[in-house]
């Protein structure tokens, strides 16, 4: 991996040219990505999440009203992104067996269909797939723990 | 006795099924929609599950969700209510298989009574008077013509799968013999996946008389005497009451004794009803059982003071029934009066909404069953009955009395109710003189009778 590559593209970075940046090396199989504090704080204010949507369906922040800029500084929101909310009451798991892999934890990019969670209801496995794509900012659901339908799963940060 | 128990449906009757879990001391678990969310009800349960969107299919019709539920709420049974999935024999089936107590009668029990053209077989062999028919079902027209030439006309074409009025069709003559059998075929197959259709003598103008039923696992059936509820409008009661202003003690005798030889007949367990139609001259005919505990129990909890959802909680554990026959007494007269968010004047219409305020009635022999409350949003999902109102006083005309009191009493601002239609039947002089049939609101209190029907051609 290119070091001197890297360093030029972080100082990039810090001028704010560049806002996210992902690198991977083939021979090593490393991976590293890196994300300017800026980009991290999205530039207008996000609206509280929506929780309780229907179908499983994320749910979606309403978009900031004009009104919001005003004055320079956005409120700061408690939690920012868009929640996945099960589709079904059952048993949350994280993984497809209890030694496997969770599918998703916190910073875990998240692609369309891609298995997020396993919702066991009436001894079937249910796998729950994205909806959205993006990146997981918080797994909001104990494994093994009970889940009713609409409450929310992950916190997402869409992209 | 139970330890836990969910209760698979909503509003009144789920609110009904927790206090008698709390006062014998079961946990109760209740499911819910989002519709149903701010339900005043589900604080009084111990455990509260959302199961799904509003529509009840995606809810409190859904199977997988219930059960999900009951087996993360870890519950030993279900009580299913009345509607939703309470006659459902599969539901029970699956309970069964997922080691859930039902409670209710066994799968193959409502199987067998939820088919009409079966029920009828097993009614005529324990020895109960059905209404004269087919026997079985109509697979053709010519068939029908045949079969209504028989037993005469006026002729009932009716859906054996069906329930609530829809699929049924009257006919007085061939022609329209002819057209409502086709009608009510399609009818039976849109709303319940079976045309299957069978044909009956009509009885004009006859009551309809039910008889509540208590059986345990250990062999014993009781009756707890009948219920009137020959107030309907299309084939909805609007009224019951007990005892029946008709019957004379031999002929309560002789229904009572024969829905219990129907409930032994069916090897029926837990709460049941059997109904019957009461001819205008005294003759009564067996029509279908209920496996379900009714909307209009209190009526009979008011006249035998038996509670009848803690005995459907008890005898689902495997007790034995503690009550004799000869032990129960009844006493005084009960009437129900359901109040629903309709509005008469459009002809009955849903009025869901919000109520502004609601203030119930009380005083001496009234009783409440509502989940409403002042701030309740009615939703649109489900049945429009925002409480059941009853009173219990010594004798008929006195109930009336307290009734109408209590009609008054009532306030309810926002939605429109059927509180005034109740107070019309209540002070018509037939109604007053017990003189009153299937027929009545139809022929009092539709504003155009003949259009309005639409199927009595």
């Amino acid at each position: 991996m290119d070091l001197k590559l890297i360093q030029k593209l972080v100082a990039l970075m810090e001028r704010g040219k560049l806002a996210e940046l992902e690198v991977e090396d083939k021979e090593s199989g490393l991976k590293v990505r890196l994300k300017s504090e800026a980009s991290a704080q999205p530039h207008a204010a996000a609206a509280p999440v929506v929780h309780m949507l229907h179908g499983g369906a994320p749910a979606m922040a309403p978009a900031p009203a004009a009104s919001t800029q005003v004055g320079g500084e956005p409120a700061k929101p408690a939690r920012e992104g868009k929640t996945i909310n099960s589709p079904m009451v059952g048993t949350f798991y994280r993984s497809a067996s209890p030694e496997a892999e969770p599918f998703a934890r916190s910073g875990t990019r998240i692609a369309l269909d891609q298995t997020l969670c396993i919702i066991e209801a009436m001894k079937v496995m249910n796998e729950i797939k994205a909806e959205i794509s993006g990146e997981i900012l918080e797994v909001l659901v104990e494994n093994g723990e009970p889940v009713e339908f609409g409450q929310p799963l992950f916190l997402v940060k869409t992209d | 006795m139970f330890r836990r128990v969910l209760i698979a449906n909503r509003g009144e009757i789920a609110q009904r099924v927790i206090r008698a879990c709390r006062e014998l001391g079961i946990e109760t678990v209740a499911v819910y929609s989002t519709a149903d969310a701010d339900a005043l009800y589900l604080r009084e349960a111990d455990e509260t599950i959302c199961i799904g969107p509003p529509p009840g299919k995606s809810s409190y019709l859904s199977i997988p969700s219930i059960i999900a539920a009951a087996e993360v709420a870890d519950v030993e049974a279900i009580h299913p209510g009345y509607g939703f999935l309470s006659e459902n024999d599969h539901f029970a089936e699956v309970c069964r298989a997922c080691k859930i107590h039902f409670i209710g009668p066994e799968p193959e029990t409502i199987a067998l009574l939820g088919d009409k053209v079966a029920a009828r077989e097993l009614a005529k062999k324990a020895g109960v008077p059905v209404v004269p028919g087919s026997d079985g079902p109509v697979e053709d027209e010519a068939r029908a013509l045949a079969v209504a030439a028989k037993i005469g006309y006026p002729i009932m074409i009716k859906a054996a799968a069906g329930g609530g009025g829809r699929g049924m069709r009257i006919a007085r003559n061939e022609p329209s013999l002819v057209t409502g059998f086709h009608a009510a075929r399609a009818e039976a197959q849109n709303a319940f996946g079976d045309g299957t259709v069978y044909l009956e003598k009509l009885v004009e103008n006859p009551r309809h008389v039910e008889v509540q039923i208590l059986a345990d696992k250990h062999g014993t059936v009781l009756h707890l005497g009948e219920r009137d509820c020959s107030i309907q409008r299309r084939h909805q009661k609007l009224i019951e009451e007990s005892p029946s202003a008709a019957l004379t003690p031999q002929l309560r005798k002789e229904i009572c004794d024969a829905a219990v030889r129907v409930a032994k007949a069916a090897n029926y367990h837990n709460a049941g009803t059997v109904e019957f139609l009461l001819s205008r001259t005294g003759e009564f005919y067996f029509i279908e059982v209920n496996c379900r505990i009714q909307v209009e129990h209190p009526v009979t909890e008011l006249v035998t003071g038996i509670d009848l959802v803690q005995q459907q909680l008890k005898i689902a554990a495997g007790e034995p029934l503690k009550v004799k026959q000869a032990d129960i007494e009844f006493r005084g007269h009960a009437i129900e009066c359901r109040i629903n968010a309709e509005d008469p004047e459009k002809d009955f219409q849903p009025s869901p909404g919000r109520i502004d305020l609601i203030v119930p009635p009380g005083g001496p022999g009234v009783r409440l069953d509502s989940h409403a409350y002042s701030g309740y949003r009615i939703p649109p999902n489900y049945d429009s009955m925002i409480g059941k109102l009853l009173v219990h006083r010594q004798d008929r005309p006195t109930a009336i009395r307290t009734m109408l009191r209590a009609l008054d009493e009532f306030v309810i601002q926002g939605p429109k109710t059927t509180i005034p239609v109740h107070r019309q039947v209540l002070s018509h002089s037939d109604f007053r003189a017990g003189d009153h049939d299937t027929g009545f609101v139809e022929r009092y209190l539709s504003p155009h009778p003949r259009i309005a029907q639409g199927k009595d051609g």
